[in-house]
């Protein structure tokens, strides 16, 4: 028997709550991620100050998933980001187990393996509970390869039509993933060339030979393979052409939704490779090379090779399955960053395509279960293994708080970031003004409890205060040395120091934590 | 065995019995002259007949030029002569009225005539054309009276004939007057304010048509009708089928006609084709008279009368139609073989409520020029995912100019054409939907010559985009009327459709050149006008808008496989520079000439069906 929509509905509310339950813990654990408190700073800025706001909403990048959070707004700018993901996170678990009724192999299994996944996987958990991108990531990537197979099997243009708008939405909601027009190459052409109907008994390599020999069908071969490259990547491109032009005529820089740290929480959230070297950590750093990471990926998620084992399809439709491999290879080609979370879990996500819409098992039931259950179980054994050698910082935090039940009971503790807040706010007015520069002290912003009397790059008179601070504010926030994103604010130990010389300021300390300053300069 | 001339023609050798046969059948079951059936049912060549009637002694009389008594031919139903094809000249002085017919051989006639006239009548030999022409020109005027005021009459609100009711220039004029007051008083919040409403609009259209396109595209593969289902059909079982061909001055394609009709999967007996002459159309008839083959269709003369409109001319054929379902054609439209036996079985299987079918139309030039290129990807998206997604959605459906297959009852029920709309056909489709009945769509294509010159095109465009503001004029005279008869989604969907598809040509233009003097001209003074939020919308809906009909006109590649023609979408922004020509050429003959009918010269490709056929058979 199966699951009906109600019941499948049910059980993703019931999801929706063990999150909220996990986000309450890890919040009360002084867990806070920066990407979400950059999303909850730029909702703060749009609802509660009046400049620049079209600079706000139209350029913060990436912009599918700041959209959504402000529609979760109302649920407060620091819950914003964690409610979408939850709710994204238990909409994706949705259309998996709709799916998943449609598959060859046994339903039930694959269903409770779903949702161990779901529950248990600390990359779901923290996809879910962190306020990153990831969870619009996942959504976007699985309903783009769920409309691919669905037009494999229609051969309805309605589907490829699904999948641009959705791969439309996973680059705008994680840049990187345009590379996913060169990883699509293989499977575009195969495809073309099973429409065109050539020698369709014979191995693909004769049917390639005999298109590519013959001018009419060689034309035909090209005119399709162009044609749904184009359909495919005409909305995304046109998109990105779209918001381009909208950062030039706004921001007066065509890449600044890209480049800038007040609109790209990657700017300054993503570690980049040598600050990782510099810090000493490796970890999974070591197997970002190419063929290896691919490897490295599969490795840590034994349901895609179960999936793989499983796969009963056409060419094209095994070359689909594989073009996370093959991307992954493109991103590494020029690798600045560490790849993070959403580069794994995209892997898991694949295999419940590939076992919903190509699997089938020529094993009994009972033997096949037991094969999807211990990959489920080996894929929530990589999912800790990654956490445990994971070298991005963030991950690393995670990875403490989600191995230490016993401190989930201890008194709550505050963030950093909110322990500055609090002080801002509780010496600063609109008489007693702050300076602070939001590209680097955005989680500041974000836990502050209003934005009078803040002095902020996006005002006007930033430029003509920074000049003179004395005159205009009483308070200045610097990034200290030790501060990750000290290079990224005009307010740090360095300026600061040449604000002195040259103003001759004489700043008291006020208040400092491990990453913050805050001075008196009156 | 009837006494007539194809009797003798028989003894002579040249006709057959069998044949005879066959015209019996059909002359009894439309009650016609055994002459007419044979000579329109593609028995027999005008000049076989025209040479055998001289040998025997009966030369043909040249009764246009002949002096005629009308008394009498007012005593005649035009129905009557139409069918029997006869004509009453005049007395000859010596007691015997002197009457032509295309038939002089014909006894029972004579024998009719005879106790109609109560006098002895001498039948004379004239060209059965020159007959129709006669009788439609003398009779033909109550009917033609009919074809144009009978709408109007039983269903005035329906009507195009007042083009802007005293209400709408009302409104009309108080929103332009209201414009301008506000523009003097606050030009530049005003200036904004249309700005934004106008990119909105554009881009909300844009998205509807998206949606439409996506909503269609879900049952591309959708057959309505299988080849199995159709090749199931017995064809005895099959109905009287009309076709109606109206023509002016296409005396260039009538061969093509013929051969286009021949290849009609359908009994010859049960297709009962007209073709619809205007009175003034003298190279048409001529072409037609010169054919040395069989023509397989009836040849009908629409009197003069203003308008000189194509669903004038249709409404005028529907008095001498004897189908029970009915198309319109054009003539140099090649229709799928089986189309027909595919609407039968459709309607067969479709709710009685549909009473309307259309099927796709595409070209068989697509490959000719840029233009055609262009033209043919709109098609495509129109009549395969559009249509399918109006269908989906159960809104209006404006049909197509031809392949639309209607019963013929219920068409005659709604009045027929409005022969002053001249996009009757997407008129129609509302009136359908107004009257609670529906349209399908038939998975069957109709090739049609797209038009490869731009002149040709704009004025044709024009007249599409002129009718669909008609169309929207008529239709929205009462709109809340209109939400009673067919619903807000329905308001929704035809306004949406109909209405905004000029007004988004219309707007294109302007935005383009607000677009053009911002980027190019920098002007400060342009500036204060494009306020930063301003600026912002208006570029996302200027590029959005773009992106998505290129992106929609890239969808229609994909059902029939045209795929080198995917990059011309990209062309798609100066298509609809054109099309914005065509709209303000349509504005302004709305507003000086509504009923002019823009004849759209066809014939002009180079390409011809078969060409084409041969040169697809060769690419697969």
């Amino acid at each position: 028997m199966q699951l009906t929509n109600n019941q499948i509905r049910i059980i993703s509310l019931l999801l929706v709550l063990h999150y909220i339950v996990l986000a309450w813990l890890f919040h009360r654990n002084g867990y806070e991620h920066t990407e979400r408190l950059f999303y909850a700073e730029k909702l703060r800025l749009l609802f509660d100050y009046k400049e620049n706001t079209l600079l706000t909403l139209g350029t913060t990048f990436p912009t599918t998933v700041f959209l959504i959070n402000v529609l979760f707004s109302p649920f407060g700018y620091l819950f914003a980001p964690i409610a979408s993901t939850i709710v994204i996170m238990s909409f994706l678990f949705y259309f998996m187990a709709i799916d998943i009724r449609e598959a060859a192999i046994p339903g039930k299994t694959l269903f409770f393996c779903l949702l161990i996944l779901f529950v248990l996987h600390p990359q779901f958990i923290f996809s879910a509970v962190s306020g990153r991108n990831i969870a619009a990531i996942m959504l976007g990537f699985y309903l783009l390869f769920r409309s691919l197979f669905s037009y494999y099997k229609s051969q309805t243009t309605y589907y490829l039509s699904l999948a641009s708008i959705f791969l439309a939405t996973l680059i705008f909601s994680e840049i990187n993933f345009l590379w996913l027009v060169l990883s699509f190459l293989p499977f575009v052409v195969l495809v073309s060339l099973e429409g065109i109907k050539v020698a369709k008994d014979e191995p693909v390599v004769f049917q390639y030979y005999q298109a590519l020999n013959n001018r009419s069908l060689r034309r035909k071969l090209v005119n399709r393979t162009v044609a749904l490259y184009l359909v495919l990547y005409l909305l995304p491109l046109g998109a990105i052409y779209l918001f381009r032009t909208l950062n030039e005529s706004h921001a007066g820089d065509p890449t600044y939704f890209l480049s800038s740290q007040y609109a790209n929480w990657r700017v300054t959230g993503t570690a980049s490779i040598t600050k990782i070297l510099e810090q000493g950590i490796e970890g999974n750093l070591m197997k970002q090379t190419q063929i290896v990471f691919p490897l490295f990926t599969i490795f840590l998620a034994p349901i895609f090779i179960a999936a793989l084992a499983f796969f009963k399809g056409k060419m094209y439709e095994l070359f689909t399955l594989l073009t996370p491999l093959i991307f992954f290879s493109i991103v590494l080609i020029d690798a600045q960053y560490y790849l993070t979370t959403e580069y794994f879990i995209i892997i898991i996500v694949m295999a419940f395509v590939a076992l919903s819409f190509t699997a089938k098992s020529q094993l009994s039931n009972k033997i096949t279960s037991l094969i999807l259950l211990v990959a489920t179980g080996l894929t929530i054994v990589g999912g800790v293994y990654y956490f445990k050698a994971t070298s991005d910082f963030e991950e690393k935090d995670f990875y403490t708080v989600l191995t230490s039940p016993a401190e989930w009971i201890k008194p709550k503790k505050a963030s950093e970031v909110k322990i500055v807040a609090e002080y801002i706010s509780s010496v600063v007015s609109a008489k007693r003004p702050i300076l602070i520069d939001d590209a680097a002290a955005y989680p500041i912003v974000a836990h502050l409890s209003s934005l009078e009397g803040l002095v902020m790059p996006m005002q006007k008179n930033f430029v003509t205060v920074i000049e003179n601070p004395v005159l205009s504010v009483e308070f200045i926030c610097v990034a200290k040395r030790v501060n990750r994103l000290h290079n990224f604010t005009a307010l740090n130990a360095y300026n600061l120091n040449i604000m002195k010389e040259r103003l001759e300021l004489k700043p008291s300390r006020v208040f400092e934590t491990e990453n913050w300053i805050i001075y008196s300069i009156r | 065995m009837p006494v007539c001339a194809l009797n003798n023609m028989i003894s002579v050798g040249l006709f057959t019995t069998a044949k005879l046969e066959q015209i019996e059948e059909i002359a009894e079951e439309y009650d016609y002259a055994y002459i007419k059936a044979a000579l329109n049912f593609g028995f027999l060549t005008r000049k076989q007949y025209t040479s055998f009637l001289e040998r025997s002694g009966f030369p043909l009389f040249d009764i246009r030029n002949e002096v005629i008594d009308e008394t009498f031919v007012s005593e005649c139903d035009l129905l009557h002569l139409n069918a029997f094809l006869y004509l009453p000249i005049r007395n000859d002085g010596k007691g015997n009225l002197i009457i032509a017919a295309a038939d002089p051989l014909d006894e029972k006639l004579l024998g009719v005539l005879e106790l109609k006239f109560a006098t002895k009548v001498k039948l004379v030999a004239a060209s059965d054309l020159d007959i129709t022409w006669m009788v439609h020109k003398f009779r033909g005027e109550y009917y033609v009276k009919e074809a144009v005021f009978s709408l109007m009459r039983k269903d005035p609100e329906s009507s195009g004939l007042i083009t802007f009711t005293d209400a709408q220039l009302v409104v009309i004029f108080s929103l332009i007057a209201l414009a301008f007051t506000m523009l003097t008083i606050n030009f530049i919040s005003v200036f904004i304010f249309i700005n934004l409403v106008f990119s909105g609009i554009f881009l909300f259209a844009i998205l509807f048509k998206l949606y439409i396109a996506l909503k269609g595209s879900k049952y591309e593969l959708l057959e309505t009708v299988t080849k199995a289902e159709v090749k199931s059909i017995e064809n005895d079982s099959l109905p009287v089928y009309t076709i109606l061909l109206p023509v002016y001055k296409e005396d260039k394609l009538i061969r093509k006609l013929i051969w286009n009709l021949r290849s009609l999967d359908y009994p010859r007996g049960k297709l009962d084709v007209k073709l619809l002459i205007e009175e003034d159309d003298d190279k048409t008839l001529n072409a037609v008279r010169n054919l040395d083959f069989p023509a397989n269709f009836e040849t009908i003369v629409v009197p003069f009368h203003m308008p000189k409109t194509k669903p004038k001319a249709c409404n005028y054929g529907l008095f001498f139609c004897k189908g029970k379902y009915l198309t319109i054609y054009d003539a140099e439209d090649v229709p799928d073989s089986d189309q027909l036996k595919k609407v039968v079985c459709l309607f067969r299987k479709l709710p009685k409520d549909y009473i309307v079918l259309q099927g796709a139309l595409n070209y068989f030039n697509k490959n000719e020029n840029v233009l055609t290129r262009m033209f043919t990807l709109e098609y495509s998206y129109w009549f395969d995912y559009m249509l399918p997604g109006l269908q989906s959605l159960d809104v209006p459906i404006p049909l197509g100019g031809t392949s639309n297959h209607f019963k013929l009852d219920k068409l005659k029920e709604l009045g027929g054409w409005d022969p002053f709309n001249v996009t009757e056909d997407a008129d129609l489709g509302v009136r359908v939907f107004e009257k609670r009945y529906k349209v399908g769509v038939v998975n069957s294509t109709t090739l049609e010559e797209a038009n490869n010159e731009p002149f040709n095109w704009i004025r044709q465009r024009s007249r599409w985009i002129k009718g669909y503001m008609q169309t929207s004029l008529v239709h929205m005279r009462n709109p809340v009327k209109l939400v009673n008869k067919i619903g807000w989604r329905g308001f929704f969907g035809f306004n949406f459709f109909v209405g905004f598809t000029p007004i988004t040509f219309l707007l294109y233009p302007v935005l383009l050149s607000f677009w053009v003097i911002y980027i190019i001209f920098s002007l400060d003074s342009v500036k204060v006008l494009f306020p930063d939020w301003v600026l912002y919308i208006s570029i996302f809906n200027f590029i959005a808008g773009n992106t998505l009909m290129i992106y929609i006109n890239m969808l229609a590649v994909f059902k029939r496989r045209y795929y080198e023609l995917i990059l011309f979408a990209l062309l798609n922004p100066l298509y609809w520079l054109m099309h914005s020509i065509a709209a303000y050429k349509g504005l302004w003959q709305l507003i000086y000439k509504p009923f002019y009918w823009e004849k759209t010269n066809h014939g002009l490709t180079k390409v011809s069906h078969s060409a084409a056929a041969a040169a697809n058979a060769n690419a697969t």
